[in-house]
């Protein structure tokens, strides 16, 4: 152990006094304060709190991934090239104990940094409010929408199999499929059809969710509904007129006498981006039922609307900004532990421009995991099996960067819990990282140490 | 366990890309190096020096054979804490000082904190470079940084030393000095194991040594053996009268014999030492190392009770070169002539009784009688204090042992 952790504290003072640690830790310094004042987002308080937390925390984020790949792969294979390595691996000291210091070093100073950087964060974000003289209706609504944790409930997709079979049924009848496509391909597209359908309201049309287990903890709390929406054809103004009612609709279709109260809204909103209604929380029903319903107002729209996939949500308070935020900067330290382990991987038996090319594409394949991963599904019904076998599974083998984005839990104060943190640092941490160290301990244990000098 | 250091069909050949034989960097080797000996490894540049070396670390892995250092392998933590190991150039990390070098060290061998303090003091003060400790690495001389190398070596008080080329990039005072050191160091004990190309120095110091050539030993024994001409005979005196000189040339011709009388030369290393010891004599400054003398304490063996001025005067006969009898004559004065800065020994004779000098033991070494300057008096309580805390069980022996 004396071991490991002198190679760690010498390979912090080498990060430090190379001075690789020095450009980035300048660049925060000056640039995170900056943002903080210059960052306007769109005008309101919230805007500028959220467009703070998400900038800084991504530029952090993504500056940090950088030092971590650099001082990692510099920390070895200057040692190789530079040949130090001879002395220290002539003591006693085994050759995954010089590893695992190295690792813990690069770990150290990463998890340090980031502690420094994501404090300032926090404390420019929580003065924020305070230094723009922000008014009472600003602050109610950042402490409601901003500085807080919300759980999410998304509506379960509707099942349509029953309906798609119907219609296939019905079509096969009248003669209507298309000769040379697989029963299959039509059934996706039947599929899609349908639950495109179910999300769509045509003018005058209602669409109603129902969610079964709102559990808010306070009535006296609110709750939000966020959502978004598409259009088929763009109203002149960008506009959608809307009526939503709140609550537990069974009060109404089966005219029990009503127990909780029923909410009324009329919005007006721009198309594409989100928005929320806050409702109190009474709204929710005895058995943790609430109903929410949505009226395509035939007045003043001209256009059917879609909601996307994901463009419905029920948010409700479940934590605090703090633990939030706390949880969302462990998540970066995943990312960088990971990260890490690449590095060293790759410089075990990679030169220094190399493995930091390597690491560099395999940081941005993983940061865009999500697109790749799309992008290659729409190739892949050409390339087939090759790709499926392949391509695929490389990519699956990386950590979803994107999937697990701090920004994307804090700027909408969702809740990032302890279980899916958990989910995050076993998948990143405990099965990659670990794989890759292992790799990278048998590599370095086996291989030869001295350069070929006769 | 017969030998400290022993080989068996010693085999590196280095491929190509394609695995294809390219290079024999060392080809069936067998060496067997004695403990409590210095071993030459000799060759021209690109005979498998290093690479033998670097075979016995576990730097590289042997293509044939196997190797067995101090009765195990290598690369084995438990042998490897017993081995101290100077690469052919000291590579050490820029940014750190020079006391933080050899605290990184002394950590990998886990020493702990109060007895590093102590050794790299003594380390840094043997070395000469105490005034320079806390500039980073990246800034000394080559020689300089050859010296916190060679410190580096010592730091886990080795059994093995193995120095691949030690002196290069030293100056002759260095040179000097390490040559004395690895004299003492075989005198407490220890085993050394060097390489190198510069004849000179193995000649001074090794016992036995081994000619390598393309990675194959060429010539192997004491370095006495190979060297003695046992049918000339040379004789030193100091100067005498010619008359005298006649009478001797009137000897040996009625022996038959082919004579030659000359004075003999002092080496130019020799020359060059005397005046830089002057210069420092004169007190003038330099930002390089300064050149000490003595070793430090904790490099302990049974042989350590012996005084400095024992070392001084007495070479021992199976060391001396027998070509060259005045050049380790001159050698030795001036050690005594010279204390740039005081030395350990001499201040802890200072801080006991008074101990009988030892008589010299070889005649024609004309020596003076020490007189030591007197030491700056925080040196001294710095000494003192050495000796009161920094001295972990090994040392009091020393000092026991030593006011015996």
């Amino acid at each position: 152990m004396h071991s490991i952790w002198a190679v760690a504290t010498n390979t912090i003072k080498q990060a430090l006094r190379m001075k690789i640690a020095a450009v980035f830790i300048i660049l925060l310094i000056v640039l995170l304060p900056v943002m903080g004042v210059s960052m306007t987002g769109d005008g309101t308080l919230k805007g500028r709190l959220q467009t703070f937390v998400s900038y800084g925390l991504s530029l952090t984020n993504l500056l940090l991934c950088l030092l971590t790949i650099i001082v990692s792969i510099y920390t070895l294979t200057n040692d190789i090239e530079q040949k130090q390595i001879y002395t220290v691996i002539t003591k006693p000291i085994r050759r995954y104990q010089l590893l695992l210091g190295k690792l813990l070093g690069v770990i150290l100073l990463s998890a340090a940094l980031l502690a420094l950087f994501s404090a300032i964060i926090y404390t420019i974000t929580i003065y924020t409010p305070k230094l723009f003289d922000a008014d009472e209706a600003d602050l109610i609504q950042v402490d409601n929408e901003f500085f807080t944790a919300r759980a999410v409930l998304t509506p379960p997709e509707v099942d349509v199999t029953q309906e798609v079979l119907d219609t296939y049924e019905k079509l096969e009848k009248g003669g209507q499929l298309p000769p040379d496509v697989p029963r299959s391909k039509i059934m996706a597209e039947l599929t899609r059809r349908k639950q495109l359908e179910k999300r769509a309201a045509v003018v005058g049309q209602w669409l109603v969710w129902e969610f079964n287990n709102v559990k808010v903890l306070d009535p006296n709390e609110t709750l939000f509904i966020r959502y978004k929406y598409d259009v088929s054809i763009n109203p002149p103004d960008l506009q959608v007129y809307s009526r939503w009612l709140v609550g537990d609709d069974r009060q109404i279709r089966y005219g029990t006498t009503p127990e909780t109260p029923i909410y009324e809204f009329d919005r007006k909103n721009l198309i594409r981006t989100f928005h929320e209604i806050e409702v109190p929380a009474d709204a929710v029903a005895e058995d943790s039922y609430l109903a929410v319903a949505f009226l395509n107002d035939p007045q003043r729209n001209e256009t059917t609307v879609i909601f996307p996939p994901d463009g419905l949500e029920v948010l409700y308070k479940a934590d605090t900004f703090t633990a939030n935020f706390i949880r969302a900067v462990l998540l970066i330290l995943f990312r960088l532990i990971f990260l890490a382990s690449l590095s060293l991987l790759a410089s075990t038996f990679l030169s220094f421009p190399v493995a930091i090319l390597l690491s560099l594409c395999i940081l941005f394949t993983a940061a865009f995991s999500g697109f790749c991963l799309e992008s290659f599904d729409y190739l892949g019904e050409n390339l087939s099996w090759v790709y499926f076998y392949t391509v695929r599974p490389i990519i699956l083998l990386l950590p979803q960067f994107d999937k697990f984005s701090p920004a994307k839990f804090l700027v909408p104060a969702r809740l990032l819990s302890w279980p899916l943190l958990a989910k995050a640092a076993g998948l990143m941490v405990c099965i990659k990282a670990l794989l890759l160290l292992l790799l990278a301990l048998l590599i370095f244990s086996f291989r030869e140490i001295a350069k070929i000098i006769i | 366990m017969e030998y400290a250091v022993e080989t068996f069909s010693l085999t590196k050949i280095f491929s190509d890309w394609w695995g294809r034989d390219k290079v024999y960097a060392v080809d069936d080797l067998n060496l067997q190096v004695h403990y409590n000996e210095v071993f030459g490894l000799l060759g021209p540049n690109g005979s498998g020096k290093t690479t033998t070396l670097k075979l016995l670390l576990g730097l590289l892995y042997p293509t044939k054979g196997r190797s067995a250092v101090l009765g195990g392998d290598g690369a084995d933590p438990k042998i490897s804490a017993r081995i101290g190991f100077l690469p052919e150039e000291s590579y050490l990390y820029r940014y750190l000082n020079a006391r933080e070098t050899l605290d990184f060290y002394g950590r990998l061998f886990g020493l702990p904190a109060k007895v590093r303090k102590m050794r790299i003091e003594a380390l840094l003060d043997m070395v000469g470079l105490k005034a320079v400790a806390n500039r980073p690495v990246g800034t000394f001389s080559k020689g300089m940084a050859r010296r916190i190398g060679l410190a580096q070596a010592l730091i886990n008080d080795p059994e093995l030393l193995i120095l691949d080329e030690p002196t290069t990039g030293l100056d002759p005072i260095g040179t000097r000095q390490i040559k004395d050191l690895i004299l003492e160091l075989a005198k407490r004990g220890k085993t050394v194991l060097l390489c190198s190309h510069l004849l000179a120095d193995v000649e001074d110091v090794c016992d036995r040594i081994s000619i390598l050539y393309g990675g194959k030993v060429q010539a192997e024994g004491q370095v006495r053996d190979l060297l003695l001409r046992s049918n000339k005979v040379q004789i030193t005196t100091d100067a005498i009268s010619d008359n005298t000189i006649e009478r001797i040339k009137q000897l040996i011709k009625d022996e038959h014999a082919d004579y030659e009388v000359t004075s003999p030369m002092d080496k130019l290393e020799t020359f060059f030492i005397k005046t830089v010891e002057d210069a420092q004599q004169q007190a003038l400054t330099t930002s390089g190392a300064v050149s000490t003398t003595g070793i430090s304490d904790f490099l302990a063996a049974e042989a350590a009770q012996e005084n400095i001025l024992d070392k001084l005067v007495s070479t021992p006969v199976s060391r001396q070169t027998p070509t060259q009898p005045p050049v380790t004559e001159s050698a030795d004065r001036r050690i005594e002539t010279s204390e740039p800065k005081p030395d350990e020994q001499l201040l802890r004779k200072l801080s006991k009784p008074a101990q009988p000098k030892p008589v010299a033991r070889d005649k024609k070494v004309k020596t003076q009688p020490v007189k030591p300057k007197a030491p700056k008096p925080e040196q001294v309580r710095k000494s003192i204090l050495d000796q009161l805390t920094g001295r972990s069980t090994p040392q009091n022996e020393d000092e026991n042992s030593d006011s015996k």
